[in-house]
C-alpha cells in the first residue's frame, strides 16, 4: 500500500513589526498531522535598513521557512504556498514540488478528474463535480513531469478535501497564537 | 396785476393780525419821567479880533561896496619825466649774456636701502594680552563595534494543539460514484445502526473522518461537507466512513461509522 500523502501548508505573515511562520501537514481529508510554527520575528530598524527590501523575503524564505522545513520529520509530497507567495517570485527549497491553489471563477470542465493546461506552470483541474475548477500554479522549479505527478496527488486529495482551506487555517492559527502571545 | 398786490397785502395783514392776536398783553405801569433838570451853560462867544490888514515891509538891500580881489590861476607847465623802462622798451631787447655751465666738484651720492620691515607707527599695545594655552588633551578614540545583521533563527514550536483547536472542514463523499454494492452495505449497515426506517432517513453525506479523537462535529449543508473538532487522539486514528442521515420525520440527524470491507 502506497504511502497516504502529505500535504504541507506554508505561511508566513506580519502580525504588526513582527514577522511569523507556521508550516501545517495534513492528509488527504485536510486533518492535520503536524504543525510548527516560529516565534515572532521582530528586525531590529537597523536591520530594516540594512535589508531594504529584501528583508521580507529574506526573512519568509531563508530563515522562517528552512527552520519550519527542519522540524518535518517526513517530506511532504506537495509544497503549498499562496498564490501571493508564489507570484512575489518564489525562491525556497526545490525539494519538493512548490504550489500555489487557487479558487478560479472559470467554467467546470467536462468532468471530475480533468486538467487542462492554461500555461507553462499553470493547470486547472476539476475536483468536484459542477464547481468552477482550482487553479493551480507551479514555481519555477518544477518541470512539467513533477507538475504531471503533482496533479494526480491533487486530485487525489482533492477528492476529500477542499485544497485551498487550510492555508485559511494557518493564517487563523499564527493570528490567534500572536494574541495569544501578546 | 394790482388785484394780486393787494390781496397779498391783506393776506399779509391778517397774518400779522393773528399772529399777534394771541399775544398776550401787559400792562406796564410806566414810571413817571422825573425832569432832571441840570444847569447848561450858556453859549458864549469869544470875542477874535478880525483878520489883520496885510502890512508891507520893506527890506532894504545891501549893496556890494568892497570889491573882492580875485586870484588868477597858475598857468600849466609841460614837463618831461624821464621813464627808463619806456627806454629799454624802445631800445628793443636786452642781451642777456649767460655764464656757461662749468664742472663743479661731484660727489656720489649713496641711495639709502629701502627699510626692510615697516616700521608700523602708533602701535597701541592692548591693555591685556591674551595668553594662548594649548589644548592637550586628545579626543577620544572611537571603539569600533560589531553588530551582526544577521536575522535570529527562531526554533520552531511545536502548535497541533493551537491547530487542533480550529475546525477542519471535510468534504462529503460523491455517493453516486459509489459502486452500487458498496452502497448496499453500507445503507444496511446504517440502518442496522440508527435502528430507523431506511425510508425516514435521508443521507446528507458520506465522510471520511478519524474513528476516535471527534470533539464535535457540525454539518454545512451550502457546501455539503462537515466541520469536525478534533483532539491529539484523532491525528493517529484510522480514518472510516461515516455516514451522516437526517430523519424525514421530525429532522433529527443521524450517523453512524461503517466498515469499508
Amino acid at each position: 500500500m502506497a504511502d497516504p500523502i502529505k500535504l504541507a501548508y506554508f505561511m508566513a505573515v506580519k502580525e504588526g513589526a513582527s514577522y511569523l511562520g507556521g508550516l501545517l501537514v495534513t492528509d488527504t481529508s485536510g486533518i492535520p498531522l503536524d504543525f510548527r510554527y516560529t516565534e515572532p520575528i521582530t528586525p531590529t530598524r537597523l536591520q530594516g535598513i540594512l535589508y531594504g527590501k529584501s528583508l521580507e523575503p529574506h526573512l519568509k524564505e531563508e530563515v522562517i521557512q528552512k527552520t519550519l522545513l527542519k522540524e518535518l520529520k517526513t517530506p511532504p509530497d506537495l509544497f503549498i504556498i499562496s498564490a501571493t507567495e508564489l507570484a512575489g517570485g518564489w525562491s525556497g527549497d526545490a525539494k519538493y514540488p512548490v504550489l500555489a491553489v487557487q479558487k478560479s471563477q472559470e467554467s467546470p470542465l467536462a468532468k471530475v478528474g480533468d486538467a487542462f493546461r492554461a500555461g507553462p506552470r499553470e493547470l486547472l483541474i476539476q475536483l468536484s463535480e459542477g464547481a468552477a475548477p482550482l487553479r493551480v500554479v507551479f514555481a519555477a522549479s518544477v518541470d512539467a513531469s513533477a507538475q504531471e505527478q503533482a496533479v494526480v496527488k491533487l486530485l487525489e486529495a482533492g477528492y476529500h478535501m477542499d485544497l485551498a482551506e487550510p492555508l485559511e487555517r494557518v493564517t487563523a492559527a499564527l493570528q490567534s497564537l500572536v494574541v495569544k502571545e501578546a | 396785476m394790482f388785484g394780486r398786490v393787494k390781496d397779498a397785502m391783506a393776506d399779509a395783514t391778517e397774518t400779522l393780525r393773528r399772529a399777534f392776536a394771541g399775544l398776550k398783553v401787559s400792562e406796564l405801569s410806566p414810571e413817571p419821567f422825573h425832569l432832571n433838570a441840570g444847569g447848561m451853560l450858556a453859549l458864549a462867544a469869544d470875542p477874535r479880533a478880525g483878520l489883520e490888514p496885510p502890512v508891507a515891509t520893506c527890506t532894504g538891500m545891501r549893496l556890494l561896496r568892497e570889491a573882492v580881489q580875485g586870484r588868477a590861476l597858475p598857468p600849466f607847465h609841460a614837463e618831461l619825466q624821464a621813464e627808463t623802462g619806456w627806454a629799454r622798451w624802445g631800445a628793443e631787447a636786452e642781451v642777456i649774456h649767460m655764464t656757461a655751465l662749468e664742472g663743479g666738484q661731484a660727489a656720489r651720492v649713496a641711495v639709502p636701502p629701502l627699510p626692510r620691515r615697516a616700521v608700523v607707527l602708533g602701535r597701541v599695545d592692548p591693555p591685556a594680552r591674551p595668553l594662548s594655552r594649548r589644548f592637550s588633551e586628545p579626543l577620544p578614540q572611537p571603539s569600533t563595534r560589531r553588530m551582526d545583521p544577521g536575522l535570529p533563527s527562531r526554533a520552531a514550536e511545536a502548535g497541533l494543539e493551537a491547530m487542533l483547536s480550529l475546525a477542519v472542514p471535510i468534504r462529503g463523499e460523491n455517493i453516486q460514484h459509489l459502486p452500487k454494492g458498496l452502497w448496499m452495505r453500507y445503507s444496511l449497515q446504517l440502518v442496522r445502526g440508527t435502528g430507523e426506517n431506511v425510508r425516514n432517513l435521508e443521507v446528507l453525506g458520506l465522510f471520511r473522518i478519524p474513528r476516535k479523537g471527534v470533539a464535535d462535529l457540525r454539518h454545512d449543508p451550502s457546501q455539503g461537507r462537515i466541520l469536525v473538532r478534533l483532539d491529539s487522539s484523532a491525528i493517529r486514528a484510522p480514518r472510516v466512513p461515516f455516514i451522516l442521515a437526517r430523519r424525514k420525520d421530525d429532522g433529527s440527524l443521524l450517523s453512524c461509522f461503517v466498515e469499508e470491507s
